[in-house]
């Protein structure tokens, strides 16, 4: 399950896995820029425009007839953050063409849907057509003040909003309502047409019959000419820990903290951190799962995560609201027991172990093959798989040890069941901070 | 060993067991990974029952769900870190008719097996640890209940139906969760965890006889008597019990949740049709492709969210449709029209062969899961409904079924409406 790569001009790569193993071709477009708040909204409103029609195919209705027609096939248009760059994703999955009838016609036509999906949107030559635009600009301001509804969702978003207000890594994946409310037709167009022409482009495929998927997309792609660069996360010491606590209409409080591991995908180290978080909240013999919820009964839900390019560990839990502070006590004991070296051969092994059987896993999904090299693509170096495995089986007790020595608590937010007048306000920016 | 090829050339073994469960296996050449389910066709509408040789016994709601929970338990801890042992995990979910529990792994799939069958034939429970798990699973519901999709669902069908439990929760309220027993939980466990109540299945890359011979010698023996459950479920009214609801909630914009209530009268292959043309008949109305999806999105009156489905078991059916919506009253009239219109005009030939086209897609895409794949096997088996026909009934149903079938269940006498609003605010 390896990538082979041609350069399609300058910043534009495709990787091509050649399988038969999975009943499918997919094939997905990342298209890179750092995050700044205008071009984070700008980039934004670019799924919701180019779903709504293009020059072939002029609205929703003949794109879906169209994916129908391949037989289900499936187009989509995403905005994903990962360390400090905003990466739009096109998206697309259709079955394999030889389990169908008449389906070597099937290839050609749908990937020249697809891009023509994706880069032909409907409107005049300088901009989206004015009505999708400004129906699309209302969407997306529904969808921002919409991140009320999942308040897990929520809190994960004003937490790191919060936690890095002065960093580009507090800027939400999908911008904010000040920047939305400014936005002009033109200049979006243009910033996708930058983003086109100018930014970091790779172009990933699994599937059978990808020498075919290569000529193809290389007679539809004009030639590129990428001359921006992009930078790589800001490295930032913790010098006080900080609390917020906000509240909203709900029955349950949902608790997250955040840690500054000063050590990221580059490091040496980066592995080690993967395993200590494993033994911390990764897994369901994790330190936190055990105690917070199989032995206090505290929460139903509880674990931690890494980012890996900017360097973060969050730890998640949905509590009762009375049990705050017994909540609190628990997760830093097990953050504690970690550093002081508390770890047994079993939560290693077990860890290190399941770390192992989820990357394998990932052969085994073509999404998955490819999703799990977006990091590698960010940060200028990609990993295989056997590679990975193999930087993950070397970890060490002291390594780990070593790394979650250096993890630093710098903010815990706490979102709590009461009055939510305050916290439902348009602006999304000046919630109260008790 | 019974041998079917599925619609992706793949092969398909099934054998039913001498004590009763049934084996599904699927291998999967090339993959790593490995996926094991073991279900019990046991869900949370199971709460009046009579066991083998019993008599009839009704228990408080939510115990499927809180035996999912326990069984995970053994004397001193749990299963989890016996399959963490091995980089594997372990999960469990419960819906209305079934109880599943399953592993996923790339290394030692034979140990995780043999594991699987045996801590679901292991229940430790203790009154004190029964009441333990109260804390967590009460957690887990509030956690449910703050979501609106979740919300608006769960009170589209309190209002749809009088009795029957579909109208609760999965995991039960708060209320009958606390009111749970370690006996009711055994009696529960012993009815409905008998292997003939049971089914197993296994994708991977496998060997079918091999993975058989490991269930044959490793499966728990039985020690209990085996013998048909029968199971009771209140007479339910045709007419919903309230044709329209209201709630205010902690959202940013108001939600619309339409429903119709079908009498359930379809088993087996009929049961399965209907579901096949329903799908059809649910993207005819609210589907990307539709014309009500292009105009009501025009109209500003839905979202991405929009969407309709249609729900049947052989004790229950309905449809839902709706979307989020700045303007739920005018999106019922637009709704009421469109569906008005669907029921008595004609359902395009090309539409619908269209439409079949897609869901054939997706059946040949499905078969790359091996959780859905699983799974539905398991529940088409509980339901008897023979899944492998899919193909064939799909490409059977004409436009005119597609139509009858609209126009019989668009039945607004049989309708109710959930609307969630934004609570109101002083300013």
């Amino acid at each position: 399950m390896r990538f082979t790569q041609r350069e399609l001009g300058k910043g534009m790569r495709l990787h091509l896995c050649e399988t038969d193993k999975f009943k499918s071709l997919t094939c997905k477009v990342f298209i890179r820029q750092d995050l700044q708040a205008k071009n984070a909204t700008s980039t934004a409103l670019l799924p919701l425009l180019l779903r709504r029609g293009s020059q072939k195919f002029p609205s929703t209705l003949h794109i879906a007839r169209e994916l129908e027609d391949l037989y289900a096939a499936e187009f989509g248009v995403d905005i994903l953050k990962i360390g400090e760059q905003q990466i739009l994703e096109l998206y697309m999955q259709m079955v394999d063409p030889s389990l169908v009838p008449q389906g070597e016609r099937l290839l050609e036509r749908g990937l020249k849907a697809f891009w023509e999906i994706c880069t032909q949107p409907q409107g005049p030559s300088d901009r989206f057509m004015d009505s999708y635009f400004e129906q699309e600009k209302s969407t997306l301001e529904q969808e921002l003040k919409g991140l009320v509804n999942d308040k897990n969702s929520y809190a994960l978003a004003r937490f790191v909003a919060l936690m890095c207000a002065n960093e580009p890594f507090g800027i939400y994946k999908s911008g904010d309502l000040e920047n939305l409310r400014q936005l002009e037709n033109r200049d979006v167009y243009g910033h996708y047409q930058t983003l086109l022409a100018k930014h970091p482009i790779d172009i990933f495929c699994v599937g059978p019959n990808l020498d075919e998927v290569a000529r193809l997309f290389t007679s539809l792609i004009p030639s590129h000419d990428h001359t921006i660069e992009l930078e790589l996360p800001q490295t930032i010491q913790v010098t006080e820990e900080r609390f917020f606590e906000e509240t909203m209409n709900f029955n349950q409080a949902v608790l997250v903290m955040g840690y500054r591991t000063n050590c990221s995908y580059r490091d040496k180290d980066y592995y080690a951190l993967l395993v200590g978080n494993g033994v911390l909240g990764g897994f369901a013999h994790s330190k936190l799962f055990m105690n917070v919820r199989e032995k206090a009964s505290l929460a139903y839900s509880v674990g931690s995560h890494i980012e890996g390019s900017k360097g973060l560990l969050t730890i998640t839990a949905g509590i009762s609201d009375d049990q705050q502070e017994k909540a609190l006590a628990i997760i830093g004991e097990q953050v504690s027991a970690c550093q002081a070296g508390q770890i047994s051969a079993d939560e290693l092994e077990q860890t290190k172990r399941g770390l192992i059987s989820a990357m394998t896993s990932l052969h085994d999904s073509p999404t998955g093959i490819i999703d799990r090299n977006l990091i590698g693509v960010v940060e200028g170096e990609m990993r295989t798989i056997d590679q990975v495995v193999d930087a993950i089986r070397r970890v060490e007790y002291d390594d780990c040890v070593r790394v979650m020595e250096k993890i630093q608590l710098d903010t815990t937010y706490i979102l709590r069941p009461g009055d939510s007048q305050n916290t439902i306000d348009e602006k999304g920016s000046n919630h109260g901070e008790n | 060993m019974e041998r079917t090829n599925t619609p992706t050339g793949e092969t398909l073994y099934r054998k039913d067991l001498p004590n009763g469960l049934t084996c599904f296996i699927l291998p999967k050449p090339q993959f790593l990974r490995t996926y094991g389910v073991l279900s019990t066709h046991y869900g949370s509408l199971d709460s009046r029952f009579r066991a083998p040789g019993g008599g009839v016994v009704d228990v408080p709601s939510g115990i499927a769900h809180f035996l999912e929970h326990k069984l995970f338990e053994e004397e001193g801890g749990n299963v989890f870190g016996r399959f963490a042992a091995w980089g594997a995990s372990v999960n469990a979910f419960t819906s209305y008719t079934q109880t599943s529990y399953l592993f996923s792994t790339t290394e030692n799939w034979e140990d995780c097996l043999i594991q699987l069958m045996e801590f679901v034939n292991a229940p430790y429970l203790t009154t004190e640890n029964v009441e333990k798990e109260k804390g967590i699973i009460v957690q887990e519901l509030q956690m449910y209940a703050d979501h609106p999709d979740h919300r608006i669902h769960t009170l589209l069908l309190e209002n749809m139906y009088h009795e029957h439990p579909v109208r609760l929760d999965i995991g039960g309220t708060v209320d009958s969760v606390q009111a749970i027993t370690v006996e009711d939980l055994f009696r529960c466990y012993n009815t409905f965890y008998q292997p003939g109540n049971m089914a197993l299945a296994v994708v991977g890359d496998v060997d079918p006889e091999r993975t058989l011979q490991l269930i044959e010698e490793n499966y728990p023996i039985w020690g209990q008597g085996q013998g048909a459950i029968e199971r009771f479920y209140p007479a339910e009214p045709p007419k919903v019990k309230d044709p329209w609801v209201e709630e205010e909630r902690p959202i940013s914009q108001p939600r619309y949740l339409l429903g119709f209530k079908h009498e359930p009268k379809w088993q087996g292959e009929d049961l399965l049709r209907q579901q096949i043309i329903m799908s059809l008949g649910m993207r005819l109305l609210a589907g990307r492709s539709s014309l009500s999806y292009g105009d009501l999105y025009e109209a500003n009156l839905i979202t991405d969210s929009f969407g309709a489905s249609f729900n049947a078991e052989p004790g229950y059916a309905y449809s839902v449709i709706g979307s989020e919506t700045r303007d739920p009253d005018a999106l019922h009239a637009r709704l009421t029209t469109i569906i008005d219109g669907l029921k008595t005009g004609n359902v395009s030939s090309s539409d619908v062969e269209r439409l079949k086209r897609q869901l054939y897609g997706a059946h040949l895409a499905s078969y790359e899961s091996f959780e859905y794949t699983a799974n539905r096997l398991i529940s088409h088996h509980f339901r008897g409904t023979p899944y492998h026909n899919y193909v064939d009934l799909l490409q059977g149903v004409t436009p005119a079924e597609v139509q009858e079938a609209l126009a019989e269940h668009l039945d607004w006498d049989h309708s109710t409406i959930s609307i969630l609003r934004p609570v109101k605010t002083d300013d």
